[in-house]
């Protein structure tokens, strides 16, 4: 389907098109910087003063009040940097002078009392070329370049696709530097985020060496076939992780940062100073954490698998149908899902308790009580996730011969011997990868506890995530919630290390 | 439990009339959103009676005739259909390398997979929104499907992975014969072969961006740049939601994928398992 040897074209043509794009961007971001200098020392415009306002919810990044002032549009790259320090540069679209049309902050400095005075010109429409362009064009380019390292070998393969590939990696990198700086309160990571801009380069290029190196191997073709998928996922996956990570041993509320080493470790597993039966102690919360994975996918397996016995049945009618609708759970947003089933537990206009009363029972305050609150999450998620395990069940159990069965009823076993002898051991291989994955992505349903029950009542129903979640955007202490969320992953770590063991026998009996 | 074996019919009775009370209180909270949808009235439905008592569009109308709701459902398809083609060929191409070729890190590799998923996603939005940051994907829709596409491979990979398992290698070996070189083997052999997992797979990552909420709330904030399910969020607030709108968005949203899901079921029950069960 494609030429046999090398083309030339197509590398070159991403060289160039990732060459222009850079270009297209410096001299945009030079113009729009000077511009921004000419307006700024023009500026007589109407001042305001914007302060950061709270918000409960999903406010990430803060949201920003203008007094005087409605925000058009209050998020702007910049808004980030206000994260993480007061002194940028606040969003650029206000409507300062309120004739209802967005105006730009073009310069801001911190007001006494907090928040920032803001000085602002009618808006001119933002030069239109998008970073996304450049990005495109590097990823294209990156692109090339595996396909031609990998796709193609030959004498000029290696070192050009290592050429392109060292080209664009130190394009991404030389950007990313200049808007980390630009963003990141570098002065006051003093001196790491430097050195990380002059590792990651290095790491890469040991990488690079070894890659090359091993383009002379017979894996060449395996590694070509991964290598997209993994240059995506170390962009996005492991950049944020690694942040992350570090983030773990600083305290960092925002504003300010400074390293504490392992003390917020120390902390939380020092129970945060509550009782270990304090809601809001680590183990309390651990606690919550595996009874709530253990018990929502025990209920998952078991309704799946029972409903796909029970649709296994060869001479049933209407099968389709009955899976049909009952895959119906799986298909609705959970968070549409969770926002229903609170409206549902509702105490006063709740449908479930009206339909207590109608039986005759008493009304029950879902969640003024741990327990029941408890009860309520796990319901709503049980709704949620038992189609999955039914259709891996369905699926697993089709490719179980009937012969066996037949044998066994020759032999006069009974359905209880031939559930546990025939169908659990051939199911185990399918189900097992889906319960690990089901369990990892239970123990970290964010959705579930923190729109149903929210906590109620006194954080008694969190779960890890949850928790991690409150420290980092309700008390703005994300290096603590770093932390946690290390704790969370390392976890994890230890149950998969577990159950692989488990999963590599299975493999070995029935790989 | 009981294993199932031929039974007289009025066995089979007792199965019906299990099924279909099972089946009513699963899709009873669905009813009842439909119900709500359809009665131009904010509040909660509080009847236990399942079936819409009236049937007025106005809900729909209000939802479709909100600020920027085309451009919001066309942001959300776009982001969707990119992240599914994105997706789905980066997790072939893996699953593929994972299935055929025993090199090293192999075994490191899929459990590296397997790891990125128990990575706390709430709490990789700080430095995501970062890395978008840097990379200018703000409020663009390019950025979502960056990081849909990533989220979802992983699981993709595992699914592929397997039913390429299944595939015979003989296929391969004669082609190989007949002169193929790797890539046409992938592209006119394992790909057509393994179109029932494909279809299971470009399902998945099609809903992955399609439901996906917190992040699409984080990273765009201009309401031109919205997903329809950040848009929902709206018709909630903290103190009052707006039960007819939110229901009747709420099916807008999940029509489409229950639709894929309801075109794709007869894929999904083997695409899903074909590969892990090699016995």
């Amino acid at each position: 389907m494609s030429p046999r040897k090398p083309g030339l074209l197509a590398p070159l043509f991403a060289l160039l098109l990732a060459a222009g794009a850079g270009a297209l961007v410096y001299a945009q971001e030079a113009r729009s910087e000077a511009e921004r200098l000419a307006l700024l020392q023009a500026a007589e415009g109407p001042q305001r003063l914007i302060t950061p306002i709270k918000q409960g919810g999903w406010s990430f990044p803060r949201r920003f009040e203008a007094k005087g002032g409605a925000i058009l549009s209050p998020q702007d790259t910049h808004v980030a940097a206000l994260i993480f320090s007061t002194e940028a540069t606040p969003p650029r679209l206000f409507d300062l002078d309120g004739d209802g049309a967005p105006d730009q902050a073009l310069a801001a400095r911190p007001a006494e009392g907090g928040g920032f005075l803001v000085g602002a010109a009618p808006l001119t429409p933002p030069p239109s070329l998008p970073w996304g362009l450049l990005c495109v064009a590097l990823l294209f380019s990156l692109g090339m370049w595996a396909w031609l390292a990998f796709a193609y070998p030959g004498r000029w393969a290696g070192p050009l696709g290592a050429g392109f590939g060292a080209l664009n990696l130190g394009l991404i990198f030389s950007f990313a530097a200049s808007r980390a700086l630009d963003v990141l309160p570098g002065a006051r990571l003093s001196g790491a985020l430097p050195l990380a801009a002059a590792l990651i380069p290095l790491v890469l290029y040991g990488a690079l060496g070894a890659y090359t190196r091993s383009l002379r191997s017979p894996h060449r073709a395996a590694f070509a076939y991964i290598a997209p998928a993994m240059i995506g996922m170390s962009v996005l996956i492991l950049v944020p992780f690694a942040f992350g990570f570090g983030l773990a041993f600083f305290r960092f509320n925002g504003q300010t940062s400074e390293f504490v080493g392992l003390s917020h470790f120390a902390h939380i597993l020092a129970s945060s100073g509550y009782a270990i039966t304090h809601p809001l102690s680590f183990y309390y919360t651990l606690f919550v954490t595996v009874m709530w994975t253990a018990l929502n996918v025990a209920l998952h397996v078991s309704i799946g698998l029972g409903i796909a016995l029970i649709l296994r049945e060869p001479t049933l009618r209407f099968k389709g149908v009955y899976r049909v609708l009952l895959i119906v759970p799986w298909a609705v947003p959970n968070y549409i899902t969770a926002l229903i089933w609170r409206g549902m537990f509702n105490a006063e206009y709740g449908l479930i308790n009206h339909g207590l009363s109608a039986l005759g029972l008493e009304k029950i305050q879902w969640f003024s009580a741990p327990l029941t609150a408890f009860a309520a999450n796990l319901i709503t998620n049980t709704w949620l996730g038992f189609p999955f395990m039914m259709v891996v069940a369905l699926g697993a159990l089709q490719s179980i011969p009937r012969d066996l069965y037949e044998a066994a009823d020759v032999d006069g076993a009974d359905g209880w011997q031939k559930f546990k002898l025939i169908t659990l051991p051939l199911l185990r291989p399918a189900l097992l990868p889906a319960i690990i994955l089901g369990s990892v992505w239970t123990f970290n349903m964010f959705n579930i506890i923190y729109l149903v029950s929210q906590g109620r009542p006194n954080n008694s129903t969190d779960i890890l995530i949850v928790e991690a979640y409150r420290v980092a955007f309700e008390q703005e202490r994300y290096g603590y919630a770093a932390a946690y969320s290390v704790l969370i992953f390392l976890l994890l770590l230890l149950y998969s290390r577990i159950t692989e063991r488990v999963s590599k026998a299975a493999e070995e009996a029935y790989g | 439990m009981k294993i199932p074996t031929r039974g007289p019919l009025p066995r089979h009775l007792g199965r019906h009339l299990f099924l279909i009370s099972f089946t009513a209180l699963t899709l009873f909270p669905v009813m009842w959103v439909i119900k709500m949808a359809l009665r131009p009235s904010q509040t909660f439905v509080t009847s236990l009676n399942p079936l819409p008592d009236t049937f007025s569009l106005q809900n729909f109308k209000d939802v479709i005739n909100a600020p920027y709701f085309w451009t919001q459902l066309g942001n959300s398809a776009l982001i969707s259909g990119v992240t599914t083609i994105v997706g789905v060929f980066l997790a072939c191409t893996a699953a593929y390398a994972f299935s055929r070729f025993r090199f090293p890190g192999r075994r490191a590799g899929l459990a590296a997979f397997l790891v990125t998923q128990m990575f706390p996603g709430v709490m990789m939005m700080i430095p995501l929104y970062q890395v978008l940051d840097w990379l200018g994907l703000l409020d663009h829709w390019l950025g979502l499907v960056l990081v849909y596409s990533t989220t979802s491979i992983p699981f993709c990979v595992w699914m592929l992975k397997g039913y390429f398992d299944t595939i015979p290698h003989e296929l391969e070996e004669s082609a190989l014969m007949d002169g193929a070189s790797q890539i046409v083997i992938f592209w006119r052999i394992i790909l057509p072969l393994s179109r029932p997992a494909i279809a299971v797979t470009a399902l998945f990552s099609f809903m992955t961006a399609w439901n996906e909420f917190i992040l699409a709330a984080t990273f765009m904030s201009d309401e031109r740049a919205f997903t329809l399910p950040v848009r929902l969020q709206h018709y909630v607030g903290n103190y009052t939601t707006e039960w007819g709108h939110f229901a009747a968005g709420a099916l807008l949203v999940s029509v489409p994928v229950m639709g894929l899901f309801f075109a794709l079921q007869k894929h999904l029950v083997g695409g899903l398992t074909a590969g892990s069960v090699k016995g």
